[in-house]
């Protein structure tokens, strides 16, 4: 398992210009050597060499059958920053995803919609092993961030989630002060060097600065549902992650705590890449960049620019859901 | 019955409407009559033991006349007052009340413990050799930031050193099987000291410095310390530690100089001052900073004024009191062939010692267990399945009768490794068995009811196990740990059972002053002076020890409620 089934140097997630996601393995000490940008040469990469590694599940596709689903338009360069092949996620004996592969495009805003119970939070949560806090899921196949599937038996989910940032559903500020809430993370990675500032900087990035300037002492309890929302981003984002995950970030807020949420996403994109699971398909049109259509037993239809989605969806199940006669 | 209309006249919706409500409005009554009978019970109890204890019909009626209208009445009116028209004054008036009788109650604790446990010389000590501790492990944080388990060794041994140091050994014992007493094994070992601990490097060194300039410097200004950093917190600004730190400290030592002045010992004064006046000062800083309820600051005034005018004008006019049983006396003396003179203060430091004991045992083993239990413990598979086991026999555990836990500490620990019967050591251990499974399951509670979104965002976060578990979920479920255990210490002091299995004391003359010593407890106390011949032991010393106990209970129980309300309104 350990040892990887894909050999390509050179590969980095720079030069994948095609229309289709494509398979990009790197094993950890390729990735090591190839900083992101270093690499330019530009490489088809449509049918890596495969070593079939026995008992290693998403070896055992060749990656010419895999195709991300949905076509997009090829003529912007694509940096994708993740990626999953052949996600399968079981809770217990139910398979909650089916055969998933997708990549996510850095600094770009990704929603992921579809009904409910279609999976959608569990995809979310696969991309920083937020799976692995529940005893009774299990995941096969293979995440990819910055060539290592980070799945593998060598990568420590605690390192990867300072990396791969999360929001969640319900605001769930600790009950601290507002100053402590946001300087959790760093103090958890010891990285206390100039604390002041950096709670400032991802205050005001979170757009919350002004409404807790004079107040940074008090409890973070105090705020109301929507403020305590973006402090949780601006925790999430005062430890610099390279990806933020937000599993339906305002569905328990009002419309204009929500729409100031929205503000915050879109303007979060010029740094970060933003993954977003929402059920609310207008919100997904409004702020993201592409969009991924779960539907109901955890299959990926579709995957897309955003506009084409909304507009002309390739699939009729995707087009029945976004139009609303089910789901 | 209940029923029988609501198919019938399912229609109208005014008056009679034929919707039934008699099962639940006998429901009601009958909960409201469980209520009221268990209240009842308890209150006829109380007011029998406290009127046999107390006596207060022996006293004059014209004593009760001056204190009902010196004390009670203004009392009466203040409260009325304040909950009538200033809310939080009313709150003020009772905490700042409370506050110092409390702090009065926890430092007079203190003061036996000073005086039957530790000199001030070896308390500085141990807060020396914590304080050089800490200095080590900053120390290897500095200069090895990375090393995580040479420092997890530091940590443990530091203060292990620092208090301890390497003493001599001398062991000299004898195994024997408890069934058939055959020899096991003998070991005969002596070791010199190798290492002395910091209390006795500094120890020959402190002679010639009176003992309350050591508590000053080893109680007074660690608390006053903490004190600072809490107004420094509250305030927001930061600021206000040294000021706190200074004057609480000049403060105390003044006072120690002027202390003798009033027959108090200077060390005495030090520990009340530091757990009576210090907290109350305290607060009374945030009550007038925040400038909320400032008028509730007259309620002790206004009952320590009644107090003593109530105390001049009954000594005027020659006015007896009540013959109460209990009284200073009967706190401070040992018991005694005659009624009159017994008094319960071996068996109320027995217990205090006990409840040391019992401390040190149960937290930190209860509370790490139910830790492992709700974070570490697989909840699936084999394994899961054996925690599963594991968690139901220590419910199981929890309601075993105490006389067999007695039974369990006479084989273990006097039978089996061999200590004395009936010293406080074997009844501490004894007895903190018997609510380690109460304070395992409650602590498992706490730490159960800390919402899992809390945990998910720290583990969102990149912390790890460890710094989620220290940094959210303890920090949070503390004060239902603290409250659970305080209960279950309750539960401990009233425990007679045990220690009569494991042979402690009826009496005592002599308080115990070390934890190899024989021990009496108040319960066990209790008991002896219930089959005594004298009705006046059975119904008079009875009572008021008794009262005593339910008093001890009634502050710990007490204080477990305000640790409660106290984080739950923080929250």
């Amino acid at each position: 398992m350990v040892e990887n089934d894909f050999d390509r140097p050179g590969a980095s997630p720079e030069n994948a210009s095609t229309a289709h996601s494509t398979a990009r393995g790197l094993d950890a000490e390729t990735a090591a050597e190839q900083p992101t940008a270093a690499a330019v040469e530009s490489s088809v990469a449509e049918t890596p060499t495969t070593e079939s590694n026995a008992g290693d599940s998403s070896a055992s596709h060749p990656s010419s059958e895999r195709q991300s689903a949905g076509g997009s338009t090829a003529a912007e360069s694509t940096n994708g920053i993740i990626s999953a092949r052949d996600l399968d996620v079981y809770y217990g004996d139910e398979r909650a995803l089916r055969d998933v592969s997708i990549e996510i495009r850095s600094e770009r805003v990704t929603a992921i919609i579809g009904p409910s119970g279609c999976g959608k939070s569990t995809f979310l949560r696969c991309f920083n092993r937020m799976n692995d806090l529940i005893q009774s899921a299990r995941v096969d196949g293979r995440v990819e961030f910055e060539g290592t599937n980070i799945y593998d038996d060598d990568v420590d989910p605690v390192a990867l989630r300072r990396r791969i940032g999360m929001v969640f559903q319900q605001p769930n500020p600790f009950p601290k002060s507002i100053f402590d809430n946001v300087a959790y993370g760093l103090r958890t990675q010891d990285d206390t060097e100039n604390l002041d500032e950096r709670v400032e900087r991802a205050l005001k990035r979170a757009a919350l600065w002004d409404e807790v300037e004079g107040d940074l002492d008090k409890s973070a309890l105090d705020l109301s549902g929507g403020q305590q929302q973006r402090l949780c981003t601006a925790r999430a984002i005062a430890v610099d992650p390279d990806i933020i995950l937000m599993d339906e970030p305002a569905s328990a807020l009002d419309p204009i705590a929500t729409s100031k949420i929205e503000d915050l996403i879109e303007e979060l994109a010029e740094d970060y890449t933003v993954v977003i699971v929402t059920h609310n398909m207008q919100q997904a049109a409004r702020i993201s960049d592409r969009t991924a259509v779960f539907l109901t037993g955890g299959e990926l239809v579709e995957y897309g620019d955003t506009d084409q989605i909304f507009e002309n969806p390739e699939s009729d199940r995707v087009e029945d859901y976004i139009t609303g006669k089910f789901g | 019955m209940a029923q029988e209309q609501s198919a019938g006249s399912g229609q109208g919706f005014a008056g009679d409407s034929g919707v039934s409500r008699i099962r639940g409005r006998v429901f009601e009554w009958l909960t409201l009559g469980a209520t009221v009978f268990g209240l009842v019970m308890v209150t006829a109890l109380l007011a029998y033991v406290f009127n046999d204890a107390i006596r207060p019909f022996s006293a004059d009626p014209l004593w009760h006349l001056v204190y009902a209208t010196t004390v009670v009445l203004p009392a009466l009116v203040l409260l009325a007052t304040y909950y009538t028209s200033d809310e939080p004054a009313g709150e003020v008036a009772i905490a700042s009340t409370g506050i110092p009788i409390v702090g009065l109650v926890a430092g007079s604790g203190l003061v036996v413990l000073f005086i039957e446990l530790l000199t001030p010389a070896d308390w500085f000590g141990l807060v020396v050799g914590l304080v050089c501790a800490a200095a080590v492990v900053r120390l290897h944080q500095l200069t090895r930031p990375n090393a995580a388990v040479e420092r997890l060794f530091v940590i443990v041994l530091a203060p292990l050193l620092a208090i301890t140091g390497i003493p001599a050994m001398n062991i000299q014992r004898t195994f024997s099987s408890p069934l058939t007493t055959t020899e096991i094994v003998t070991i005969d070992a002596a070791t010199p000291s190798l290492l002395p601990s910091v209390g006795d490097v500094l120890r020959p060194l402190l002679t010639a410095v009176p003992g309350w300039v050591l508590l000053v410097a080893a109680v007074t200004l660690p608390v006053a310390t903490l004190f600072g950093r809490q107004v420094a917190a509250r305030r927001g600004d930061g600021r206000g530690v040294r000021e706190v730190v200074v004057g609480s400290v000049g403060l105390v030592a003044v006072g120690s100089l002027v202390a003798p002045l009033f027959g108090l010992a200077p060390q005495h004064w030090v520990l009340l001052a530091t757990t009576a006046v210090l907290p109350t000062g305290v607060y009374l800083e945030g009550v007038v900073r925040r400038r909320t309820g400032v008028l509730g600051v007259a309620f002790p005034i206004v009952l320590g004024a009644g107090l003593v005018l109530g105390t001049a004008l009954t000594n005027a006019f020659g006015l007896a009191g009540p013959s109460s049983w209990i009284g200073w006396d009967f706190l401070t003396s040992p018991t005694s062939i005659t009624p009159e003179d017994a008094g319960i203060y071996p068996p109320l430091v027995g217990s205090v010692l006990m409840l040391v004991v019992i401390i040190t045992l149960v937290f930190p083993i209860g509370v790490g267990a139910a830790i492992y239990l709700e974070e570490y413990a697989p909840k699936t598979g084999a394994r899961g399945r054996l925690v599963e086991l594991i968690e139901i026999n220590i419910g199981n555990l929890a309601g075993v009768p105490s006389v067999v836990y007695g039974l369990l500490g006479l084989g273990l620990f006097v039978k089996g490794i061999g200590l004395d019967s009936g010293i406080v050591i074997v009844g501490g251990l004894t007895v903190g068995l018997l609510i380690l499974p109460i304070v395992i399951i409650s602590a498992q509670e706490a730490v159960r009811a800390v919402p899992d979104s809390l945990r998910r965002a720290s583990y969102g976060m990149g912390a790890t196990k460890w710094q989620t578990t220290r940094n959210v979920v303890l920090p949070r479920a503390l004060p239902g740990i603290l409250t659970g255990t305080i209960l279950a210490l309750g539960r401990a002091i009233g425990e007679t059972a045990p220690l009569l299995m494991i042979g402690a004391a009826a009496s005592v003359r002599l308080a115990p002053n070390g934890f190899f010593d024989k021990f009496s407890a108040m319960p066990r106390q209790i008991f002896a002076w219930s089959s005594e011949f004298d009705p006046d032991f059975r119904f008079g010393v009875l009572a008021a020890g008794v009262v005593t106990l339910l008093l001890v209970l009634l502050l710990m129980n007490g204080t477990a409620i305000l640790i409660r309300n106290r984080y739950q309104r923080s929250d």
